[in-house]
């Protein structure tokens, strides 16, 4: 019985390490094969860090399943960070802010179907750009050529992602439901 | 114990929890963010940049590698699937091909232009000619008669009884040969080396110039002979001849009298004399025979 508890703390801090590195393993491959003829890679990161959330919310333990989430969106974020040589913690923070939103949002909703996973990818997508580009962009930012260039795009790149990767995500994660 | 906390709690939980949420992942969300925040501060003061450089250098291999695998994908992708395709991108390569010899060759006679007429130029600050370049076009079909065809004629200015001068790389600008006959895109040069061309020389020793008859002798066996050279007149190995522009300087209506002074033609190897008479095999400082690239003395200023 003594050994229980350190066993069980290795085991938390090993899983949380796996968490990381297979964050960190999604984030090379969206940066490197993810990569749109558009200038910019697919976001499967902030859809995965948003789907987990909603995911979360809609789990038996809600609290524990949003605060999964945002762990996903802070590894998530400073991988990008570190991949995309922003100055690190924005992406991040950009992440954070979404995911968190997202969790708000759908808190009291029934996480059914379809058309809340987009809706939630929608709105989590449009404050991680725009947090972003707050963060990123130097001096007084041009919103409508950000929306033409970074907003829009990113916001449809996410949406077409969002489906597969939520009831892709459900389907792994269904044993802790 | 171990199955309620891992396996069996999870299954009796599936349902979804009544109790009010806790306020827990909003501390945890506003934690992160101060923690991303942080970051952000600490990053732009360069405290933690060297920490994230140095990650980044050590993911980079990685990164290459998976990019190189993207890259060659998206080459497989757009590669041509059927016989048609590939036919297909064969012919646009051919034209791709063809298009790009073209525009090389093209370059190739820019260059070869280029080249000519900086050679031009430096004549003309040198001497005082108005000078019109010309390609060879035709050479001497056989040893019987030592003419060239160049690519100018009466349209460019080009008269009967010009001189026609050219340049071995390193050597003086000098006299070729004289235009013969015009048509009105090509014309056709009697090179100083054939047995009928005559042409009045001045060979220069040490500041004195005899008057002499520069003849061809291809036919005879040699390119040139300085002819009619009084005895008096010193001339040795090496002397320099140019045109003495006698014919040229009457203004007369005759063919081949349009030569200037002063054109360099050869240097004098051997000296004979006979009679009152000396003579001098010369040895051109051009060699007609290999010029590709002539101009004509349009012009000389007075």
């Amino acid at each position: 019985m003594g050994d229980t508890q350190p066993r069980r703390l290795e085991e938390l801090l090993a899983r949380e390490i796996g968490l990381i590195l297979a964050i960190g393993g999604i984030a090379l491959v969206q940066v490197t094969l993810l990569a749109t003829p558009l200038g910019f890679s697919a976001p499967l990161l902030l859809v995965l860090a948003i789907c987990r959330t909603l995911i979360g919310v809609g789990s038996a333990f809600p609290d524990s399943g949003v605060m999964r989430g945002l762990r996903w969106s802070l590894y998530g974020g400073i991988s990008l960070d570190i991949l995309a040589a922003t100055p690190l913690g924005s992406h991040a923070l950009a992440m954070l802010l979404a995911a968190f939103a997202v969790a708000a949002l759908t808190r009291r909703l029934r996480i059914e179907g379809p058309l809340l996973p987009l809706l939630a990818t929608l709105a989590g997508s449009l404050i991680y750009e725009s947090v972003l580009a707050l963060l990123i962009q130097p001096g007084p930012i041009d919103w409508a050529s950000t929306a033409r260039v970074a907003l829009i795009p990113g916001v449809l790149a996410a949406l077409i992602l969002s489906l597969p990767a939520f009831f892709g995500l459900r389907w792994m994660l269904r044993a802790q439901l | 114990m171990r199955d309620y906390l891992d396996e069996t709690s999870i299954k009796l939980r599936r349902e979804r929890s009544n109790t009010p949420a806790s306020g827990r992942p909003f501390v945890l969300a506003l934690v992160l963010c101060l923690v991303a925040g942080a970051l952000i501060i600490l990053d732009r003061q360069g405290m933690i940049t060297p920490l994230r450089l140095l990650i980044q250098q050590s993911v980079a291999p990685a990164a290459q590698t998976l990019t190189e695998l993207r890259d060659q994908a998206g080459a497989l992708a757009s590669a041509p699937r059927s016989e048609a395709d590939l036919r297909a991108r064969i012919d646009v390569l051919e034209q791709q091909n063809s298009q790009l010899m073209a525009e090389n060759l093209r370059m190739q006679q820019d260059q070869v232009e280029n080249t000519s007429l900086r050679q031009q130029l430096q004549i003309q600050r040198e001497q005082p000619w108005r000078l019109l370049g010309a390609e060879v076009t035709v050479r001497p079909p056989d040893a019987g008669r030592r003419v060239i065809t160049v690519s100018r004629g009466t349209t460019d200015g080009v008269r009967v009884g010009m001189a026609v001068i050219g340049q071995n790389p390193g050597g003086p600008a000098a006299l070729v040969g004289i235009v013969e006959s015009t048509g009105a895109h090509t014309a056709e040069l009697l090179l100083i080396t054939d047995f009928s061309s005559q042409v009045s020389a001045r060979v220069i020793h040490t500041a004195r110039a005899g008057l002499g008859l520069v003849q061809g002798q291809w036919q005879q066996g040699s390119r040139l002979r300085l002819a009619q050279v009084d005895r008096s007149t010193l001339i040795a190995h090496g002397d320099a001849v140019v045109s003495a522009g006698l014919t040229g300087s009457l203004h007369v209506p005759l063919d081949l009298a349009a030569v200037p002074a002063n054109i360099p033609i050869g240097s004098v190897e051997t000296v004979s004399t006979s009679g009152q008479e000396q003579s001098a095999e010369l040895r051109p400082f051009v060699d007609p025979d290999q010029v590709r690239y002539v101009w004509v003395i349009l012009s000389q200023d007075a």
